[in-house]
């Protein structure tokens, strides 16, 4: 079966309303995810069961999904709806739709990563709003700027890879693979560093520094989660603020 | 001054429901949330304040790097909407103190938030919507949407008046006792530790070099690095950057520098 261009706008519309900021926070959790995004596409393209099916089924390897701390392991909704999409105008089985998904949710962390850095330019417009203390600018600054790139690197990919199929998803693929690929994954890898030293320099002092190294070993050595070595951290401020009163639990000094 | 400035129950909704549409908006490698941040808080600061000067203050006060789960860590901003009204009606809650207060709480409500609703309630709901779904039933991702929406909806809100309902006592409580001190300090140290689990968990970089020594290949990563510290190169790293900003480096600049460095050092094979 055809993709039409206006079943291909559509589809295009669900995976940026997925990824945008007007679903009340809730975005995330449900146009997001495959189930979801793969039945209104299966909706778009006439047969709404077996776009459910088919994001179901896709949405088996995401079941696990978690993204923290800015990093993004995959992009669900990329591989819901283009998959689904894909799957359904070329009838191939729910498990084949799936294959498919794999490569094309990685492609998505490319999307992810050139938000994530072009936002970086908007965030200090703000700043030059709040410099003039203009709440209304910082206000709209978060919202359109943003959005309107989000607009255009998620809508226009979705829409294209729908209209132009399955060749064009796999020479994609085949163009960004091996060396491309791994520069840009080392790359993701490397960027948290920067948020985690900027949030370091606001509150670190040079006799809490040393808490850093705790952070880091307790979750290299001991493979501690966050949530743990947060339980040490509650530990460790109460005996440093103690200590820091020269051992005396009770005094004010 | 001398009449006091408040915020009615409507504020602190308005401010809820900015904070669930633009969580996420502009969210960005230097600041994460800080946009969203102070978006919600601007309507705040606009009631609070009447003197550009402190309007901006407070704009350029909450646009300082943040990144919690949004809707278990809905808290912290009920908590720092309290603050930022104690401040306005001239409590001496410093630039500083409500930073600790922030960045002290998002390592923790991070790391429980982003379990508790990423990694238990989406899965449990998903199975669900996608074991009725499978089966060809469209009610599988109609009840999932309205169950997950509910829940999400309804732990942000309970957290964000629950933090600013109890965060104004606190708050009281510890002034009165003179200890804003003391928690900034504690609160200091709880982020630079979580800080620290950040840098260990998720910045990662490694080096597929291998030494040929007479008959024998040493994996550079596996044989001698993981043997002396761990992922020592994503401290080095998360150190090398801190040196960078702390000299008074631009985010951007450094920004260019770790995609060079990651461009050249995946290239010739170095990572």
């Amino acid at each position: 079966m055809h993709i039409n261009f206006w079943q291909a706008f559509l589809i295009g519309m669900i995976y940026y309303l997925g990824n945008s900021t007007w679903l009340a926070g809730v975005g995330y959790y449900t146009l997001y995810r495959p189930l979801v995004a793969g039945t209104l596409v299966g909706f778009v393209l006439g047969d709404p069961v077996q776009g459910a099916i088919m994001g179901a089924t896709i949405n088996l390897i995401y079941l696990g999904f978690i993204s923290a701390g800015g990093a993004l392991p995959g992009d669900p909704a990329l591989a819901g709806t283009v998959g689904t999409a894909i799957a359904i105008a070329s009838g191939i089985t729910p498990e084949a739709a799936l294959a498919l998904a794999v490569p094309i949710g990685l492609l998505g962390t490319l999307i992810w990563f050139a938000r994530l850095t072009v936002n970086v330019i908007f965030i200090h417009w703000a700043d030059a709003f709040a410099e003039k203390g203009d709440t209304r600018g910082v206000m709209l600054i978060n919202v359109f700027p943003p959005q309107i790139f989000l607009f255009i690197i998620s809508f226009f990919p979705v829409f294209l890879a729908s209209l132009y199929g399955p060749e064009a998803i796999q020479s994609a693929i085949q163009l960004l693979g091996g060396k491309v690929l791994h520069v840009l994954i080392v790359i993701g890898g490397m960027m948290p560093a920067l948020g985690i030293a900027l949030n370091m320099r606001a509150i670190a002092k040079s006799d809490t520094m040393i808490y850093f190294f705790l952070g880091f070993f307790l979750t290299v050595y001991l493979n501690l989660n966050v949530i743990a070595v947060g339980a040490f951290a509650v530990v460790a401020a109460y005996i440093h603020i103690i200590l820091s009163r020269g051992g005396n639990v009770h005094g004010t000094v | 001054m001398g009449q006091s400035k408040k915020l009615s129950r409507w504020d602190v909704i308005k401010s809820f429901w900015l904070w669930m549409f633009f969580s996420h908006s502009c969210y960005n490698y230097e600041r994460l949330q800080a946009g969203a941040v102070a978006q919600y808080m601007a309507p705040i600061l606009k009631k609070l304040y009447t003197s550009k000067e402190d309007i901006s203050a407070g704009l350029k006060r909450h646009l300082t790097f943040f990144n919690t789960e949004p809707n278990v860590g809905a808290i912290i901003h009920g908590i720092t909407i309290a603050m930022e009204e104690e401040k306005a009606n001239g409590v001496p809650i410093t630039d500083e103190g409500i930073n600790a207060i922030k960045t002290g709480l998002m390592g923790p409500m991070a790391g429980i938030g982003d379990t508790i609703t990423q990694g238990i309630i989406t899965p449990i709901l998903l199975a669900l919507g996608i074991s009725l779904a499978k089966e060809g039933n469209l009610a599988g991702p109609v009840i999932y949407t309205a169950l997950i929406s509910a829940c999400i909806i309804g732990i942000a809100y309970f957290g964000w008046m629950q933090g600013y309902i109890q965060g104004r006592k606190a708050v009281e409580k510890i002034l009165e006792g003179g200890l804003i001190n003391t928690v900034i300090t504690g609160a200091g140290v709880m982020g630079c530790m979580v800080l620290g689990a950040l840098t260990g968990q998720f910045v990662s970089l490694s080096t597929p070099v291998v030494l040929t020594v007479g008959q024998t290949a040493i994996k550079l990563q596996a044989d001698i690095l993981d043997k002396i510290v761990p992922k020592v190169l994503a401290l080095l790293l998360t150190l090398g950057v801190l040196y960078l900003v702390r000299k008074g480096k631009s985010p951007v600049t450094v920004m260019i520098y770790i995609v060079l460095a990651g461009l050249i050092g995946g290239l010739i094979g170095l990572f």
